[in-house]
């Protein structure tokens, strides 16, 4: 089983504070424990962790190699786990580009040395300034000659969504690595980025976690493909993380409806955008909707959406509303199983991971 | 197939198209930028609309953020914007939708389609 989405958490922020270049070490610690990352405006009303996982010494949940071990890689057999930053995933929306670098060279060392080092199961997400795409490039390069670093992981939140000319030196980058970008939900409306949900800013957290995160990722696929990202990077390919996936046919068919009617605003797309999006996109399944019963027709309808091919196995612990794999197991349809748990993400990851079955 | 009368060769130049109706079908003929003319059923396969009325201009292709015309003109539905290519009637991004194309002929001022 390969896990695409484990949360490290930042249980002693001097320990990745070290990693900080010394000129603006005192800046980040003076941002007291949030260390000057934008913050969310909507926050779980109980808190954003798992309440049965243990918090022993002072960690986090998820806050040190050994709980990730013990409460997931161990007992779930999870051959890979793909580490994503948590909050340090917005350093996208802080508005200084240069505060957002500093940060992402050190998240990316704290992981390189605190967690890859540790433990052969990680693989590394190589966060980047997303708001300075040469600089983020730059990093991304830096990087990825690193072969444990799996994925470039951007943020669901941004200032204009991720097909738009100025990102493309991060996709080229990416791409001419051969890593996959992964972009997770998240940090939408916070910092520089534009409001979740697309109807002004949510009231609630329970608006913001249906809406924010499904939308951000609805928007970046449609920009990505409208703006011909794949037809520039016919090698990239892109992970959308934890933005649901029970809208995704309906996104695909309004699409290419709409693709037959007004390709002369982009008629560089020579096939239909869900063609395209079943060569580059594949999507994570947690959380994967509860549907009251009728989990039959969500897999029907997703199988029309490309499934189960383009579906990746994501857990998101120690998140609150992570997908235990066991369950997950047993809800998937069993010829799924295979695929979803394992191969896809294997083959996604190639040489990266080195888990592909032959 | 016979020779049926669409109207008149001044119609067609000042509308750019005439419709005429063939045992219940509506079928018309337009005329291109080009002057060409194209005889096509006037109804569109995806939706039903009257397919002659829309606009016959070159179909755009290029790189992304480059726009460059193709040479190749074809008929965009007035309804939802499909495009039909004018020799066969197939919908160019929809393969499996096409609307019937017939021969025209002109003769002492009259538009005539072979249907």
């Amino acid at each position: 089983m390969i896990d695409c989405d484990i949360h490290p958490q930042i249980s002693d922020p001097e320990a990745l504070l070290a990693y900080i270049e010394p000129g603006q070490r005192d800046w980040f610690r003076a941002q007291g424990p949030g260390l000057g990352l934008p913050g969310y405006s909507w926050t779980h009303p109980v808190g954003w962790f798992r309440a049965d996982l243990e918090t022993a010494n002072g960690n986090l949940p998820g806050g040190s190699v050994e709980s990730i071990r013990r409460e997931l890689l161990d007992p779930f057999g999870i051959d890979a786990g793909v580490l994503n930053a948590d909050d340090a995933v917005t350093v996208s929306l802080m508005p200084s580009p240069y505060r957002a670098a500093a940060f992402a060279r050190a998240h990316n060392e704290w992981i390189r040395e605190r967690w890859l080092e540790a433990e052969p199961r990680f693989r590394g997400a190589i966060i980047c300034p997303a708001q300075d795409p040469e600089e983020a490039a730059k990093e991304i390069r830096r990087v990825a000659e690193d072969e444990r670093f799996a994925h470039v992981l951007l943020v669901g939140g941004s200032e204009r969504p991720y097909g738009e000319p100025r990102y493309l030196p991060i996709f080229e980058a990416a791409a001419e690595c051969g890593l996959p970008v992964a972009i997770h939900s998240g940090g939408e409306g916070m910092g520089i980025a534009a409001p979740p949900g697309g109807a002004g800013p949510s009231t609630f957290y329970i608006e913001w976690h249906t809406l924010g995160s499904a939308c951000s990722t609805m928007a970046h696929l449609v920009s990505l493909l409208c703006h011909g990202t794949f037809e520039r990077l016919p090698n990239l390919r892109v992970l959308l993380m934890e933005g649901g996936v029970a809208w995704l046919p309906g996104i695909l068919w309004r699409l290419d409806t709409n693709w037959r009617g007004l390709r002369e605003e982009v008629p560089w797309l020579t096939r239909k955008p869900s063609e395209v999006a079943a060569d580059h996109v594949r999507f994570s399944t947690q959380p994967l909707e509860h549907t009251d019963g009728n989990d039959e027709l969500l897999f029907e309808m997703l199988a029309a959406a490309g499934a189960p091919d383009n579906l990746c196995f994501a857990s998101d612990y120690p998140h609150w509303d992570f997908d235990d794999p066991k369950f997950m197991v047993n809800r998937l349809p069993e010829s799924w199983r295979d695929a979803v748990l394992h191969d896809n993400a294997a083959e996604l990851y190639g040489e990266r991971l080195g888990l592909v079955r032959t | 197939m016979t020779w049926h009368d669409a109207g008149a060769v001044s119609q067609l130049e000042s509308e750019g198209r005439v419709v005429t109706r063939v045992a219940g079908r509506e079928i018309g003929v337009v005329r291109g930028p080009d002057g060409e003319l194209h005889g096509i059923r006037n109804r569109c396969p995806h939706h039903g609309g009257p397919l002659c009325f829309g606009t016959v201009r070159e179909r755009l292709v290029g790189n992304p953020g480059r726009y460059e015309p193709s040479g190749r003109l074809v008929l965009h539905c007035p309804w939802h914007g499909w495009e039909f290519d004018l020799a066969s009637g197939v919908c160019v991004d929809e393969p499996t939708m096409r609307a019937a194309v017939y021969a025209v002929r002109i003769e002492d001022g009259r538009v005539f389609v072979d249907a």
